[in-house]
């Protein structure tokens, strides 16, 4: 285990009719993983780190990464369906943990909203769905991928993973990959932009434990969002990220995973 | 052979600050409408209003118009608007809607009441072009990319079958949804206006065009471009079970007339006012939104990008003025060499129909009405009577195209 890359197993499988793209890696009781709408970039180190304590899955949902884009799926509950029937198909102890983010985020919660027996737990980072009282959510359809990569990080020159993944020369199949991801995107999130009108209303049922996690200076999604999903979840906490942008798990790693494991597996 | 000519221009709002525009790197979409004077477009409208009128009036065949959002680029945010007002001004000549942008509309069968009351007004001139519209109207008018081409189909669908099948009856369809189609005004002519579909280089719409047995209407492309276009074209034809014509081809081309080659030469700059380009600029991402463009096209559109377009323009110009001239996207000169330079054209292409876009950007408005004197008077008659050889122009397009190589 030299490099963090190598610490994970990457197969195409065919799970719940769809044939996605499945990272996983670690031991012990299963933790799921819901990216964002910018999907999976690789096997990040905040992964890694979870990977300590649980075997840890990220899926690229379907229509993103290398994951097939079946006609059917066309709204977040779509794929909130889908991602239960993708638990159930692969076999996992249920109920089980999972973290969402952005995107990823929304979907663990139309799923809480509608069975409490598939999370023990769940974390949602910077997630969409609530639009913020004020402000909007940053259009990702009116701006390039590269922006948006851009927009997404507090400060791109120091996180070691916006070097890694992003601040790089794009190859065509990195355009094309990333082309794609925005397609689905499009797909699920143009209208209403981001955000459910019914999302709001329905999260007041919500009986999983749930921890809310921004980071202070995201610039997609306004941390007043936070405060809309943790008052809407019924004993939700929230907890706020310094110096920080949409994906805190890239850019406050470390910090990320210890208010993560502090909830998920206190004690450890 | 080409049979009718017709004249077209944008309408373009000339008066907005370029140096602005220069400045933030686009033109459109997002570029802010306090530069725009409702008391300029007003005199602007005028004028070309006034022009189209002559046009009809003086030997075109009739005139073409289309729609823009966003876009300096047009003063025609409706087609049916600027269709219904020619319609009561003009007294003859075809009137070319290319066209209505089918996926913006949540009610098509509103542009079926729309051009059936516009085609009973003509007495019966109408032509119904529908398009998918520019990358950035699905952002201006909030029509997802991801379903352009599938609400195109689907909406084309429901406004034929409101005018060729009695109602009322349902429509369940993927986009569209009606308890009853039963729209009172149907059009004039029988069992609809024709219909042609105009693009760029999307091998999709050139296929759904002749699986459609629409004629094809190539909006200036570079002239070897026309070559993938029209072969296309007629071997889905042949897989259709028909063998096109001319009656089949449309072609738009700039085209700058005035006495002299150098007169016209510079006149013709204007068709590249904005920020050197024919269309304006915009960031990619703009132009092609998510699912907007499919993959064959942007093959096609990389192939037009090595020849250099006028059309497509992320970023900036792709070519230059004399590129423009090199690979017809423009023609220009006195009325001989502009006749030469088409019957270039129509050896490749040989269309039934032509289409001039005949005056841009801050060309004047006498340039403008001595150009259309020069096209009626002169070019026109000699390019309806010009025979086609399109073999010859086939095998000269291969030998220069071989030589570019």
């Amino acid at each position: 285990m030299t490099t963090a890359e190598a610490a994970c197993a990457e197969d195409l499988v065919e799970v719940a009719g769809v044939r996605i793209q499945l990272r996983r890696g670690g031991s012990g009781a299963p933790l799921l993983i819901l990216h964002s709408e910018l999907g999976v970039p690789g096997w990040l180190r905040a992964y890694e780190q979870l990977a300590r304590h649980f075997t840890v899955y990220v899926p690229s949902l379907p229509g993103f990464g290398q994951s097939a884009r079946p006609d059917w799926i066309v709204s977040v509950r779509d794929l909130a369906a889908w991602v239960t029937w993708f638990v159930r198909d692969l076999k996992l102890s249920l109920p089980l943990p999972a973290i969402g983010f952005s995107l990823g985020g929304w979907v663990a919660a139309e799923i809480a909203t509608m069975n409490a027996q598939v999370f023990t737990k769940m974390v949602l980072v910077g997630a969409a769905g609530l639009p913020p009282a004020e402000g909007h959510v940053w259009d990702y359809f009116i701006h390039s991928h590269q922006e948006a990569l851009t927009q997404a990080f507090y400060d791109p020159a120091t996180a070691p993973e916006y070097a890694q993944y992003f601040g790089r020369a794009w190859r065509p199949e990195d355009e094309r990959q990333a082309e794609q991801n925005r397609e689905m995107a499009a797909r699920l999130l143009w209208k209403p932009y981001m955000r459910s009108h019914t999302l709001a209303a329905l999260l007041r049922g919500v009986a999983t434990p749930t921890l809310v996690i921004w980071g202070r200076e995201d610039a997609i999604i306004p941390l007043d969002a936070c405060q809309r999903y943790q008052h809407a979840i019924p004993g939700a906490t929230a907890k706020v990220l310094e110096r920080c942008g949409h994906l805190p798990e890239m850019e406050q790693p470390s910090a990320f995973v210890k208010m993560v494991l502090d909830f998920l597996a206190p004690g450890t | 052979m080409v049979k009718e000519v017709y004249f077209f221009t944008e309408m373009g709002y000339t008066a907005y600050p370029q140096d602005e525009a220069r400045r933030r790197g686009f033109n459109n979409l997002m570029f802010p409408n306090e530069h725009f004077s409702p008391e300029r477009a007003q005199q602007l409208y005028g004028m070309y209003f006034d022009e189209l009128q002559y046009c009809t009036e003086s030997g075109f065949d009739g005139v073409m118009i289309n729609e823009h959002h966003n876009n300096p680029l047009s003063m025609m945010p409706s087609v049916n608007v600027i269709g219904a007002v020619l319609a009561r001004t003009t007294r003859k000549g075809r009137i070319v809607f290319l066209g209505n942008v089918l996926p913006i509309h949540d009610n098509p069968l509103r542009v079926a009441e729309e051009v059936a009351m516009i085609d009973i007004l003509s007495g019966g001139r109408v032509v119904c072009g529908f398009v998918r519209g520019l990358g950035q109207e699905s952002i201006a008018t909030n029509a997802n990319p991801i379903y352009n081409r599938e609400r195109f189909d689907e909406a084309h669908n429901v406004i034929i079958k409101a005018w060729t099948t009695p109602g009322p009856f349902r429509w369940e369809g993927r986009h569209y949804e009606y308890r009853v189609v039963n729209p009172w005004v149907r059009p004039l002519q029988k069992p609809h206006p024709p219909i042609w579909i105009p693009g760029v280089v999307s091998p999709e719409s050139v296929r759904w065009a002749a699986e459609h047995r629409y004629p094809y209407v190539a909006l200036a492309p570079p002239l070897h471009v026309t070559d993938e276009i029209y072969d296309l074209y007629d071997e889905v034809a042949a897989q259709t079970g028909f063998t096109p014509t001319c009656d089949q081809r449309g072609y738009v081309i700039r085209v700058s007339v005035a006495d002299t080659d150098e007169k016209a030469y510079e006149e013709g700059r204007h068709f590249f006012w904005q920020l050197g380009t024919s269309f304006g600029v915009a960031p990619r991402h703009w132009l092609q939104p998510p699912g907007y463009v499919s993959r064959a096209a942007t093959q096609s559109r990389r192939e037009q990008a090595r020849v250099g377009s006028a059309n497509v323009t992320p970023g900036g110009p792709s070519l230059s003025y004399e590129e423009a001239h090199a690979t017809y996207q423009i023609v220009s000169g006195n009325p001989g060499t502009v006749i030469k330079k088409l019957q270039r054209i129509i050896d490749v292409v040989d269309p039934g129909s032509m289409i001039f876009w005949g005056r841009e950007g801050l060309m004047s408005h006498e340039v403008a009405v001595r150009g259309i004197d020069l096209m009626t008077r002169e070019v026109i008659p000699a390019i309806k009577a010009y025979q086609p050889d399109r073999e010859k122009g086939r095998q000269r397009r291969a030998v220069e195209a071989a030589a570019a190589r």
